[in-house]
């Protein structure tokens, strides 16, 4: 008699299917191995990015300024191998670290500080590109060594480019976390009612903590994998990444209020993403069109998503209360 | 719809008429069969446990919620499935919302014409001066302490009940749906809205009341209607109308009568909290006291005296600033994560806000508070999560048992069933427990009580905090009455009425403490 309601995730590939379907029919390039490559940069990209992004997300909060740390580890994992001559690897390290350091302090101030998220993250990517200039003397800076750093991204491995393989695994991982830990039971829970979280032993303020942490760090690996692959680094490269992030995000099912989400759809969401830009470009729509194609498309994911749980989110908002809900 | 129908319609003389009404929610029947009517000018009660169907029928009537099948019939009119709420309010059907719905930065003349403004002749303009007199004269008719012109900001809860009453009024209704109007309202606020209901009774006003309060139903009602899991139990005239009679049909056992009056119990196993000048500035000061083993220790007194605050502190949500507390012999400084892990619980206040994750399911509820048991490395063991959780839901009887329901659509009752599930799985020793019950119907109530009991016995000492007097009288086996943060009264191993410890709270000393 119960049926239970679809998850998301296979929503989310009921709307993806039919989208390629239509890119197929519309354009004779859609479905050629040129353009799919080129596709999956910014798939690879978004997904690596979102795998941390999320958890913020969850916890009711959002990191906008990932597209910032983007282009600034970038900038610095080019300075420590070039300028300090050390080598890829410990290099790739110190930057991850750093992107984690950048999140802890966004994670600090939204916690303690009990700034809003929005505005916290909003002006670190503002100082972040600020940081980003001075270090980098507002110069465009071309990567061109050391070789096996450049193979990262440009590499393949059984056929496939290797982000491929950063983004599955990374994603691999924070489901894992989310789904499968302690941290993750917490962050949803935090997400869903910070009072009732901590009345019941959960400590919100060190979850926050972590979850902008692991943006900060995700987003330094997306930093890595962006200079690798486009061997430049600049301080407005990447600019506006977080908002195709949130983009996948929502679509992707991940709560605006917090409480919800899903890696896995977030991923499905960055292929979304990637494929309606992909999309615009293919059918020669002009630019300016691409953010309001973007917009609608956001509005309609949060009506999508906005059915499963009836009126904890936006539909609370459109509806008028209902009485008894006391009782 | 036949013809039939609508003749018989005609004749029924009811105003609301719902024949076999049906609806489900995911293949789940809430409301099945359902006959129901409204005559004119009659004040009706529905009650019914949470989940009975109650709020489920109000608003398929109202047009919040479309029914599956069934007719409803309205003053002698089919009313057809798809009806919406702007069509229940053009029939005249009026519904007094709990959380109120109205504009607070208006005036109460505003928000009683919201949308049906009286205009200036030939202009598109307000006319304020003739909307404030239409207000004032209604204001009159019923004499309700109210302005025209005050904001609905400065005036309390039950003034802002009024202005819904009002707004009603000012259209046309010709049957009022209150759902538990009284809730948050004072003793002399009740008073008059119970004057108000007579006034509209008078005018040929149709009355459809929900309460969980008994003395309410019984005192007000001219036909009760009771419900139980989503069918009709059975109408109730006049004359047939009593407390236990109706309680009886709710939770379809019969109660034991029990008696107004309580007797103490004493309990003396070994201290398990010793709490020793307590002193919060501001909140509380100088409490002093030891908690037994098994003991319910009920903490009485007025909303502000202190008592929420007492059992933070001792939980360790709040800090406290003098006062020494030892817990199973050993000194304890609380905090949180320390009281669970050493086997304390709490039950907030507030169940919505303080003590459910709406978005979440029965097994993330349960397992919030055990994931030192469910994922003692870090890594959930989902078997275990599981077993908790469904273990939880047996304890507790939670309807419906799935543990991946969210909780948020959960009714009061059960999800204040899955808040005492979050501890119950675990190894208690000690609960602090906050209005239990509010906002509960009578058998989750009955059965929360029962769990109560039984985790005292087990050895469980429990601190509860109520305002529901029968229920900490009942419950308690010692009962302290705090009083502008002080402990004003102790009442052990004596015969305790409700009364006694009101009288305690409002400051009034009594020499006999038998």
């Amino acid at each position: 008699m119960y049926k239970k309601p679809l998850p998301t995730e296979i929503r989310l590939l009921l709307v993806l299917l039919p989208l390629m379907a239509v890119l197929t029919i519309l354009s004779p390039r859609f479905l050629t191995l040129d353009n799919l490559s080129n596709v999956i940069w910014s798939i690879c990209i978004i997904g690596i990015l979102s795998s941390g992004a999320i958890y913020p997300r969850i916890t009711g909060g959002i990191d906008l300024s990932l597209g910032a740390v983007v282009a600034l580890t970038g900038i610095i994992v080019d300075m420590l191998m070039n300028k300090f001559g050390i080598h890829w690897i410990p290099a790739i390290m110190m930057t991850i670290v750093v992107g984690a350091l950048i999140g802890l302090f966004n994670g600090f101030i939204v916690a303690k500080i009990r700034v809003p998220a929005f505005v916290v993250t909003m002006a670190a990517k503002t100082y972040l590109y600020g940081v980003a200039l001075v270090v980098s003397q507002g110069a465009m800076l071309a990567i061109l060594e050391p070789k096996p750093f450049i193979q990262i991204s440009t590499g393949r491995f059984l056929g496939l480019p290797n982000p491929i393989y950063i983004m599955v695994v990374l994603a691999t991982i924070s489901q894992f976390l989310l789904r499968r830990t302690a941290f993750g039971r917490q962050v949803m829970a935090v997400g869903s009612n910070e009072v009732a979280a901590k009345l019941s032993g959960v400590d919100p303020d060190r979850v926050r903590l972590i979850s902008y942490t692991l943006s900060g760090a995700t987003s330094a690996v997306g930093g890595v994998v962006f200079a690798s692959l486009t061997q430049q680094v600049f301080a407005a490269a990447a600019s506006g990444v977080e908002l195709e992030v949130m983009t996948a995000l929502v679509i992707g099912g991940t709560s605006a209020v917090g409480g919800k989400g899903s890696v896995v759809g977030a991923i499905i969401g960055a292929i979304m993403v990637a494929f309606i830009i992909n999309g615009l470009n293919l059918l020669n729509i002009p630019a300016p069109f691409h953010p309001i194609v973007t917009g609608v498309v956001i509005i309609v994911a949060l009506i999508f998503n906005q059915g499963s749980i009836d009126g904890f989110k936006f539909g609370g908002l459109l509806r008028a209360r209902k009485p008894g809900s006391q009782a | 719809m036949s013809s039939s129908i609508d003749a018989n319609a005609k004749n029924s003389g009811n105003l609301l008429e719902c024949r076999s009404v049906t609806k489900s929610y995911s293949g789940h029947v809430v409301l099945d069969a359902v006959d129901f009517s409204v005559r004119p000018g009659e004040v009706h009660a529905l009650v019914g446990e949470n989940g009975a169907g109650k709020s489920t029928l109000i608003k398929i009537v109202t047009g919040a919620t479309l029914r599956d099948s069934g007719d409803i019939i309205y003053e002698g009119k089919v009313v057809p499935i798809q009806h919406a709420r702007r069509d229940a309010e053009e029939l005249g059907i009026a519904v007094i919302y709990q959380e109120l719905s109205l504009i607070p930065g208006m005036t109460v003349a505003q928000n009683i014409f919201l949308g049906k403004e009286p205009l200036l002749k030939g202009l598109g303009l307000i006319d304020g001066k003739r909307m404030n007199a239409m207000a004032a004269e209604l204001i009159a008719r019923y004499d309700f302490p109210l302005k025209p012109t005050d904001l609905i900001d400065t005036i309390s809860i039950a003034g802002r009940q009024l202005v819904e009453i009002l707004k009603a009024l000012s259209g046309k209704a010709s049957i009022m749906i209150m759902d538990e109007p009284t809730s948050s309202l004072t003793k002399t606020e009740v008073e008059l809205l119970f004057r108000i209901i007579a006034t509209l009774k008078a005018e040929g006003i149709s009355v459809l009341y929900i309460s969980h309060r008994m003395e309410e139903v019984y005192a007000l009602s001219d036909r009760v209607t009771v419900l139980r899991d989503g069918k009709l139990v059975k109408v109730l005239d006049k004359e047939d109308i009593s407390p236990a009679e109706i309680i009886r049909l709710m939770i379809g056992h019969k109660l034991d009568e029990t008696a107004v009056q309580h007797q103490l119990a004493c309990k003396d196993g070994p201290v398990v909290l010793e709490v020793r000048g307590l002193t919060s500035v501001g909140k509380f000061q100088d409490l002093s006291f030891d908690l037994h083993e098994g003991e319910i220790l009920g903490i009485g007194g007025l909303v502000g005296s202190g008592r929420t605050e007492l059992v933070r502190a001792l939980y360790g949500i709040d800090s406290f600033d003098t006062g020494t507390i030892r817990y199973l012999g050993k000194p304890w400084t609380p905090s949180v994560r320390a009281s669970i892990t050493h086997g304390i619980g709490f039950i907030p206040e507030e169940r919505r806000l303080q003590g459910i994750l709406a978005t979440q399911s029965i097994t993330r509820n349960i397992g919030i508070a055990s994931l030192d048991h469910i994922a003692p490395r870090g890594i959930v063991k989902i078997r275990e999560e599981d077993r908790r959780s469904v273990q939880g839901i047996e304890l507790l009887n939670v309807k419906p048992p799935r543990p991946e329901q969210f909780v948020g659509n959960l009714s009061g009752g059960n999800q204040q069933k899955v808040v005492l599930a979050k501890w119950l799985v675990r190894d208690l020793k000690l609960i602090f427990i906050d209005e239990p019950t509010v906002g509960i119907d009578i058998g989750a109530k009955e059965e929360i009580y029962d769990h109560i009991r039984k985790l005292a016995s087990s050895g469980v000492s429990v601190v509860l905090v109520s305002s529901d007097l029968p229920e900490l009288t009942r419950l308690s086996d010692r009962v302290l009455v705090l009083r502008q943060g002080k402990f004003f009264k102790e009442y052990k191993e004596c015969t305790l009425t409700g009364e006694k410890i009101l009288r305690a709270a409002s400051g009034i000393l009594e020499d006999d403490n038998v």
